[in-house]
């Protein structure tokens, strides 16, 4: 059985993969605001989180500007969405093994 | 390593947070085509008040303009959220939708507030079925203006149409900056 990542198994980080990868591939990605909305996280949390993700090359956070307010845009790399799926897979597989439907 | 009630545990946040995205995503690509809608209606019960003969050529032009607005917004999503949001099934459906509701007002000989009051309960039903499936603020919009609609009808009188404009319209129009917020 492959191993859980454990990059994307921290609980928020979990929420945030989830929320990207609900997305179809090649769609913008979500804004931060949203992203904050979704998981329910604090902004300083939230920003240290997809800090990690971005490091492990699982998102990319693009920065623009929509008139004079900051946004920031965060997307789920194709290595991401790949890892994503390992993980849940992953997940099946442990729920399976014990007897149970995923 | 995690046990199986940790994983079904993660799975279920996982399906969570989707339901909750692909919900998002529909308030906000809805959300325009609504505020289209309610300004459009706006006007044209607006204009019906002032000049009642032109009803029919007022209501044309608004399903002209709307139907438009609603292909051009169509395209912009699909380009930009790689989301199709029109179809030839959805454009099928629409069809099919106008076509029964026009044999129910030929066959049912209404009068002009009856038209008004039948057309848009007969969409706000469509908002509120879709809405069991896509989110409350459907189903919210959906039986806030059918139960305003039908207190104008029975209450308003001659100000029906002043009535509708702003029930109707303003209903799109402030449903459409909802979902926006959500």
């Amino acid at each position: 059985m492959a191993e859980l990542d454990e990059i994307i198994h921290q609980p928020l980080r979990l929420k945030i993969m989830a929320a990207l990868n609900a997305l179809p591939a090649g769609a913008p990605g979500l804004e931060f605001a949203r992203l904050k909305k979704l998981t329910g996280a604090t902004d300083g949390n939230l920003g240290a989180h997809i800090e990690t993700l971005s490091k492990a090359g699982y998102v990319t956070a693009d920065k623009a500007f929509v008139g004079k307010k900051p946004q920031t845009t965060v997307t789920a790399t194709a290595l991401g969405r790949g890892a994503f799926a390992r993980h849940v897979a992953t997940l099946q597989d442990i729920i399976a093994g014990a007897g149970g439907r995923p | 390593m995690i046990d199986s009630e940790e994983a079904s545990s993660a799975l279920a946040e996982i399906k969570t947070i989707a339901r909750k995205v692909r919900q998002s995503t529909i308030y906000q690509l809805s959300s325009v085509n609504l505020i289209m809608w309610g300004v459009l209606v706006f006007a044209g019960y607006v204009a019906i008040y002032f000049a009642p003969r032109t009803a029919l050529w007022t209501w044309i032009g608004v399903a002209v303009v709307g139907s438009a607005g609603w292909l051009v917004i169509a395209a912009m999503q699909r380009r930009r959220a790689k989301v199709q949001t029109f179809n030839l099934r959805v454009l099928a459906a629409v069809l099919l939708f106008l076509a029964f509701g026009f044999f129910v007002v030929l066959l049912g000989h209404f009068r002009p507030h009856q038209i008004a009051a039948f057309w848009t309960i007969y969409f706000m039903l469509v908002y509120t079925i879709v809405g069991l499936w896509t989110g409350t603020a459907f189903v919210v919009i959906g039986l806030t203006v059918t139960a305003l609609t039908l207190i104008g009808y029975f209450f308003v009188g001659e100000a029906f149409n002043l009535w509708m404009a702003a029930v109707n319209g303003g209903g799109l129009f402030l449903g459409g900056l909802w979902m926006r917020r959500e």
